[in-house]
């Protein structure tokens, strides 16, 4: 990483310079690996388009808005850039922009939304397990969707089982928040007992759901809960955009607060941080970021609990670079998974939720193995 | 810390105004290919109205009614007394292949056609027609019109020999891949709610190509309805009633064949997979129209279930005594065979898989209720009667 002119001193702790420096690599390099991902799963997928003709579609629409902008201003002029042929087959340029790049958009989102919403979780529980799925937000979700599935429902069309899964989430969350209050405060461990009791109902409630459902949508529960981004469409970016959005922003302006609650939960109030308020304001975050995460794209574990882990090994436990870092992380993440559920088999489409557990599992026992030996324990 | 913010942040500004100039760029230059304005000559035999994906079905369709809903008058029943099979036996239809009711009918297009999801739709183009839904019924419809060299896809289900040589879009879990599908770059889609997402449907729809849904519901009643809404939707309506005239032929025959018993054998359709899965067909399964149809009686209809699938316990299926089973091949290989129902606790104390009076058929035929349902009954019956 960077190299430090003098000899490290051993009897001082860390610097806080080379972790700031290490932070801003990461971030820097996360974003520079999402950017080229992006790029890269662009011009992939089932339906062959080289790269070439990608950008040409790109860079035809570039050209209509940017003479449409011209034109706006007075100025009428014919940009040479529609030279670049676009996609030779006919459906090429559909596959582009109505299959594939909304589907590449919500990866993103979901991905930056499920990384953030664990770091969260992790800071205002203390608890490096804490993972959104703990708390019943996933479960909870999976609740609404099967309710929606098994009855039929069809009163907004096919937005009907992602409101439902939404509403279902921030429902459960809140229901899991308000049942571990006492006294006016909420203590960490209780917080996650009541979230594993709830969880374990919400499991039973999915359970009977699927028991009763016939087999069709019996496949359609299984399904939503395997997590996939197959059939994303720009209206699924427009409602989960502003969600992740707004959640990621927010958790930004709590980083400075969640530190000091990292020194414990009477040091924070001493220092001047009205805990119980943090954790609320933390709650409802989380269950946004959660709620549209899992809306449109069933339960994917795994990266809320993987990414922030990751991003702490590599650059420490400031949330200043946690947070950004982990939004960056989740999504490249997530798209590299996409990529690789929707081209590896043809015709079909691998579970996302498999994928991410499938090859997360393994590489972060491997890491934990590797940084326990020469790092000694969590940061 | 803004240092390290600061350039993603200029970075991600960049990237979101070329993602605003791109937005306003619009919809894409180059129209694809279906959905034109009609300049062409209309069809001469299509009226002002849409042609209804959804129809009603008609009840008792080849049993007490025919094809045009008028009553038909009963079966006169074979006085010979009926005996029921006594060993597992597999019901095997006679032709696995599809007979075309003529050879390349001509469209008359344009058609407008209203979706059973409420869409009005053009279809301008059957040159390349995908049939895709959860039983393979709609290509069925779709080959037995003679349209089986403009189709260029197949679903699971659809095994028949004229559709092999066809890629599969829907391996394994029924799931559609949009961009597989666009690839083969179909100008008119066949679906139905029984297939999905039904995100992916909708994506084909914004992608230009003509998309309709038919009714997901499947039993001897709907099969004139499917065959006729598909028939006008493609603009073949000619082809489409010979084909109604033709299916109801073949099943009034095969139930000729069958013996109408004076004490009808209660047949229970099981949904096996392994030893735990064990779901009792009922009302509305698919499986109780055809079992009406050969004169039985279907057990989970008559035992009071309300939903088409019922997960059942171990003792339920000893308690309704049914004389007969009737079973999908795959779930029978789920067990190990006839030898493996015997170990199943429940079903090896019933008189029927005692007594070896267990029939299976291949999953994708029995329940696809297309113009071969003919030759589905007339099976049965020659499996479930000797």
């Amino acid at each position: 990483m960077t190299a430090t002119a003098t000899a490290p001193d051993r009897t001082a702790p860390h610097p806080p310079q080379s972790h700031r420096g290490r932070g801003w690599w990461l971030i820097t390099g996360t974003a520079v690996a999402l950017v080229l991902v992006c790029v890269v799963a662009a011009g992939a997928g089932q339906l062959a388009v080289p790269p070439g003709e990608v950008a040409g579609s790109i860079l035809r629409r570039v050209d209509t808005g940017l003479e449409w902008l011209l034109g706006a201003v007075g100025l009428h002029v014919d940009l040479p850039l529609d030279r670049i042929t676009g996609p030779t087959h006919p459906q090429g340029d559909a596959a582009l922009w109505q299959v594939r790049f909304p589907r590449i958009a919500l990866a993103v989102l979901v991905g930056a939304a499920l990384a953030v919403a664990g770091a969260l979780m992790q800071g205002v529980f203390g608890n490096p397990l804490a993972e959104p799925a703990i708390i019943g937000v996933s479960p909870g979700a999976a609740v609404g969707a099967s309710l929606a599935i098994v009855a039929g429902l069809d009163v907004l069309g096919s937005w009907t089982v992602p409101v439902a899964a939404f509403v279902a989430a921030l429902g459960t969350t809140l229901l899991v928040y308000s049942l571990s209050r006492s006294k006016g405060r909420t203590e960490s461990i209780t917080l996650i007992l009541t979230g594993v009791a709830v969880t374990a109902i919400a499991s039973a409630v999915v359970a009977f759901n699927t028991f009763i459902a016939s087999p069709t949508a019996r496949e359609q529960i299984v399904f939503w809960q395997l997590g996939s981004l197959n059939g994303a469409r720009w209206q699924a970016v427009a409602v989960v955009a502003p969600f992740v959005v707004v959640g990621v922003v927010v958790s930004l302006f709590l980083s400075r607060r969640l530190d000091l609650l990292a020194l414990g939960d009477r040091s924070a109030r001493h220092l001047g941080v009205n805990v119980e308020r943090l954790r609320v304001l933390a709650i409802v975050v989380i269950a946004l970021l959660v709620g549209a995460g899992v809306a449109f794209a069933g339960v994917i574990a795994f990266v809320g609990l993987v990414v922030p882990h990751l991003v702490r090994l590599v650059a420490g436990p400031g949330h200043r670079l946690l947070l950004p870092a982990s939004a960056l992380g989740g999504a490249l993440l997530l798209t590299v998974a996409d990529l690789v559920a929707r081209t590896a088999v043809p015709f079909a489409d691998l579970p996302l939720g498999m994928l991410t557990s499938i090859v997360g599992g393994p590489f972060f026992l491997w890491l934990m193995r590797r940084m326990r030996s020469s790092h000694g324990g969590w940061a | 810390m803004h240092r390290p913010v600061a350039r993603p942040a200029r970075v991600l500004a960049a990237a979101v105004a070329m993602l605003a100039l791109v937005a306003c760029g619009g919809q894409p230059q180059d129209p694809p290919t279906a959905a034109q304005s009609p300049g062409t000559t209309p069809a001469t035999t299509a009226p002002g109205e849409p042609v209804i994906a959804c129809g009603d079905p008609i009840e008792g369709f080849a049993v007490t009614h025919d094809a045009d809903g008028e009553p038909i008058p009963e079966r006169t029943s074979p006085t010979e007394d009926v005996t029921l099979l006594t060993e597992p036996t597999t019901a095997v239809v006679a032709d696995d292949g599809v007979d075309p009711v003529g050879t390349a009918p001509q469209p008359q297009l344009p058609v407008t056609v209203e979706s059973c999801d409420g869409e009005v739709v053009e279809v301008t183009d059957t040159s390349r027609i995908l049939a895709v839904d959860l039983y393979g019924t709609l290509a069925e419809i779709v080959f037995s019109l003679g349209l089986g060299d403009s189709v260029v896809g197949r679903d699971t289900s659809t095994g028949f020999p004229e559709a092999e040589h066809l890629p599969v879009v829907t391996p394994g879990a029924h799931d559609l891949n949009a961009e597989a599908i666009l690839e083969l770059n179909p100008s008119v889609v066949l679906t139905d709610a029984s297939i999905g997402p039904t995100e992916v449907q909708l994506q084909l729809r914004d992608a230009g190509i003509p998309v309709i849904f038919f009714d997901d519901a499947r039993s001897l009643d709907t099969i004139p309805t499917h065959i006729r809404a598909v028939a006008g939707a493609l603009g073949v309506p000619d082809a489409g009633e010979q084909l109604v005239e033709r299916t109801y032929a073949e099943i009034t025959a095969a139930l000729d064949a069958a013996p109408a018993a004076e004490e009808a054998p209660a047949i229970a359709f099981l949904y096996l997979r392994g030893g735990m899965v064990q779901l009792l067909g009922g009302p509305g399964s698919g499986a109780d129209s055809l079992i009406r149809a050969i004169g039985a009686r279907d057990v989970g209809t008559e035992a009071g279930l309300e939903r088409p699938f019922t997960q059942i316990s171990a003792e339920t299926i000893i308690s309704v005594h049914p004389d007969v089973l009737l079973l999908m091949s795959a779930g029978l290989d789920s067990v190990n065979g006839p030898e493996g129902l015997s170990l199943v606790p429940g079903l090896a104390q019933t008189e029927a898989v005692q007594d070896g009076r267990v029939v299976d058929m291949d999953d994708a035929v029995l329940l696809s209720f297309g113009p071969r349902t003919g030759r589905v009954v007339a099976a049965l019956a020659e499996a479930v009667y000797e």
